[in-house]
């Protein structure tokens, strides 16, 4: 169904970070917000994609924000990077959602929900690492690489489905060896992101053993705060639900904290 | 969502959190049609990964039981869940559960008809003592050994040695359950338990699906065990007589063990006698007697006297059914399966040792059956797809054959249906012995697809 030369072929196929944005990036690293906005103001596509993100609902503000300056310097540093690999993903988005039905309005308000959320839980845990702070933003790498590479087989996998209950990523695991997180560390790597970032993404599957200390509690919370996100009635109905398989064991210990943090759905 | 099926149990399997916003997002309306549509005996939704749920998420699903228990008379319910979960659900439904609740997927097993024959000890214990019994009658109806713990102190010991028990039932209670006819297999045998008055009412509790599916893979005997019957009335009467003309098709034999004529008419006797069913009284009388056992078709296929054969439709779709075997072991192994000869002949084994086989049938505008028979190895990585790689025990391996087959099944339906040809598959059985797939198939002729994967050899049998 999949081979593992599907796989390395997608992995080869990973666009690098255009320069702007990587230049943009550099500054945000280094605390350069507003060389950072410079940079950005040059990218129309990066200008509006800012926009429209910082004017979503789950920002809350009042008034419209344009200023490519004004909107780093609300996010700060942190969200600032974490902005910017969320706009190098929107690049990777399909122009036509094949296995999920998804439009990309969901799909950008999904990236939002997950960066404010995080934002809360790192604020609860007190951890200002802004390594730790991107890591989130590769996560929904792992929607756009399953629609990728099984969109051709959805007959295939619904037959599979209806005798076991399979997720995309134990299915793409047990073919090539490869799993979503993998592939979304993948992405990482190409987009020069750092290891202890890409280590977290790889992570958040829930299914790697001997994980322990902050790298573990971390990949417990994102792993649980994704799960919170795809029981809304929009992902639901989007089958994300269902793409990987919820290890409930590997994040109960957080489960009172989390319910503290985030409202309830 | 849909519903996954095993064997004659439909499952949903939900995950993350639930309530009443979201429920509803899990069942669209194509949803529960294509839920009322599925051939099972038991609906029940998963709570194995649900980290949080409210009554009024619940709700949708309790809707979507009363709904499906009232459209097709099976069982419902919730399973997978701790302790915490399952007091949670009786606060939220206190005094009006109408659906049941099986504290894990395992145990709701227990409670429906299977092809598998072996008998399984259990421990039970429940405070209320209605359920209890309720719970040990269908257990024993189902063919299983209950051990009822009188008093929690009594279970509470038992459980201190799991070993000697398959599975041990806590947490689990019986709702309205399924009123349908119960069923277990023992060797070749079909036993379905009948019990009470038997009245125009068995043609909506008897389940004529599975019955059919039975004769189609091969069953020839059909016991009712009819102990706890006290009478029956004509519409029962004519009920078994069109059911023993249906089974004199396929040269099956029915037999009823324990039936008393003292509050039926004699006369019931001598018509059910004369539609070719037996009587006895004991079950042992046909289950001990090998000889009998042999002549009534419960011990292999030599008395078949009318054989069903071969017929040109059912070759012309043979592509189809090829095609629907060679790419489904292509999906679940990206390896290539090599078709090297095919002939019309006997089941032919040549190396019957370290073999594993299933078998699916079909019925509709074609009938007959798929048989496939691997070498252990070729089952195995047939299967890691469905149950992932290292150590795997035989039975895991044969269930997921029994997946495997179902898929095959599923397939050939769907090419067949471009032919506008209308097919309905059977459970499938698996066989984790040559010999006792040899005692349905020695006797039929069939194409055999001799083929190859990964330099292995596997056979493709289709007969009727």
């Amino acid at each position: 169904m999949i081979t593992q030369e599907d796989v390395v072929l997608y992995i080869k196929n990973i666009p690098p970070t255009p320069g702007v944005v990587r230049q943009a990036l550099t500054f945000a690293r280094e605390g350069e917000l507003i060389k950072a906005a410079k940079c950005a103001q040059e990218d129309p596509a990066l200008r509006l994609y800012l926009k429209t993100l910082v004017n979503r609902p789950i920002y809350g503000f009042k008034n419209e924000v344009s200023d490519v300056g004004q909107i780093f310097g609300i996010l700060g540093v942190a969200a600032t990077q974490q902005t910017l690999y969320n706009y190098l993903l929107s690049l990777l988005t399909p122009k036509k959602w094949e296995l999920f039905p998804l439009t990309n309005h969901q799909f950008y308000d999904l990236q939002a929900s997950l960066s404010k959320e995080w934002e809360n839980i790192l604020i609860h845990l007190h951890i200002k690492d802004k390594e730790v702070y991107s890591a989130i933003s590769l996560i929904p790498a792992t929607i756009i690489v399953c629609d990728a590479l099984f969109a051709s087989k959805k007959k295939e996998v619904e037959q599979l489905r209806s005798v076991k209950a399979l997720d995309y990523n134990t299915i793409l695991k047990r073919l090539s060896g490869y799993d979503l997180f993998d592939l979304a560390a993948e992405i990482g790597k190409m987009w020069e992101m750092s290891d202890k970032t890409i280590a977290l993404i790889r992570s958040a599957s829930g299914t790697h053993q001997g994980l322990v200390g902050e790298q573990k509690m971390l990949a417990q919370w994102i792993h649980l705060l994704l799960f919170y996100l795809f029981s809304q009635s929009t992902y639901v109905s989007a089958g994300l639900n269902e793409f990987i398989d919820f290890q409930i064991d590997f994040v109960h210990d957080i489960y009172d904290s989390f319910s503290q943090v985030v409202p309830s759905i | 969502m849909r519903a996954v099926v095993k064997g004659r149990v439909g499952i949903f399997h939900l995950q993350g959190f639930l309530d009443g916003n979201n429920a509803p997002s899990f069942l669209t309306i194509d949803d529960i049609k294509a839920t009322e549509a599925l051939n099972i005996d038991m609906l029940l939704v998963s709570l194995k990964k649900v980290i949080f749920f409210n009554k009024n998420g619940l709700d949708v699903f309790v809707k979507l039981f009363t709904h499906i228990r009232t459209l097709k008379h099976i069982s419902v319910g919730f399973c997978d869940y701790d302790h915490t979960k399952f007091k949670a659900i009786n606060t939220f439904y206190a005094g009006e559960i109408n659906f049941s609740l099986f504290k894990s997927e395992k145990i709701a097993e227990l409670f429906v008809s299977s092809n598998k024959s072996d008998p399984k000890t259990i421990l039970l214990y429940n405070e209320d003592p209605s359920q209890r019994s309720a719970m040990a009658i269908e257990l024993f109806d189902y063919g299983h050994n209950p051990v009822i713990a009188q008093s929690f102190a009594e279970f509470e010991t038992k459980k201190k040695t799991p070993e000697l028990y398959y599975a041990i039932i806590e947490d689990t209670l019986l709702g309205y359950f399924g009123q349908k006819v119960a069923t277990r297999v023992t060797g070749n045998a079909v036993i379905y338990t009948i019990s009470n008055f038997l009245d125009a009412e068995i043609g909506n509790n008897f389940n004529i699906a599975y019955h059919t599916n039975s004769l189609n893979v091969g069953f020839r005997l059909f016991i009712f065990d009819a102990f706890k019957v006290v009478s029956m009335n004509i519409h029962a009467l004519n009920f078994f007589t069109k059911l023993a003309s249906s089974a004199a098709e396929y040269n099956a034999a029915i037999c009823f063990v324990g039936m008393t004529f003292e509050k039926t008419p004699e006369t019931f006797k001598n018509d059910l006698e004369d539609a070719g069913i037996m009587f006895f009284d004991t079950m042992d009388e046909i289950l001990k007697n090998k000889e009998l056992l042999q002549e009534l078709g419960g011990g292999g296929g030599t008395t078949i006297k009318q054989q069903r054969i071969l017929n040109k439709t059912l070759i012309n779709e043979l592509p189809h059914f090829i095609d629907a075997t060679v790419s489904t072991l292509n999906m679940m192994t990206n390896a290539q399966a090599i078709k090297n000869s095919v002939s019309i002949q006997p089941l032919t084994i040549a190396n019957p040792a370290d073999q594993f086989a299933s078998s699916i049938g079909f019925y509709g505008d074609l009938d007959g059956l798929i048989i496939l028979i691997f070498p252990k190895t070729i089952a195995k990585k047939a299967c890691e797809l469905l149950i992932g790689e290292g150590e795997i025990t035989d039975e895991e391996i044969l269930d997921s054959l029994a997946e495997f087959v179902n898929i095959i099944g599923g397939r050939a339906k769907v090419l067949l249906s471009e032919n506008k040809k209308r097919l309905d598959i059977t459970l499938p059985r698996t066989y984790s012995d040559m010999d006792t797939l040899m005692e349905i198939a020695r006797h039929k002729k069939g194409v055999q697809v001799d083929l190859s994967f990964n330099g292995e050899k596997f056979i493709f049998f289709l007969t009727r």
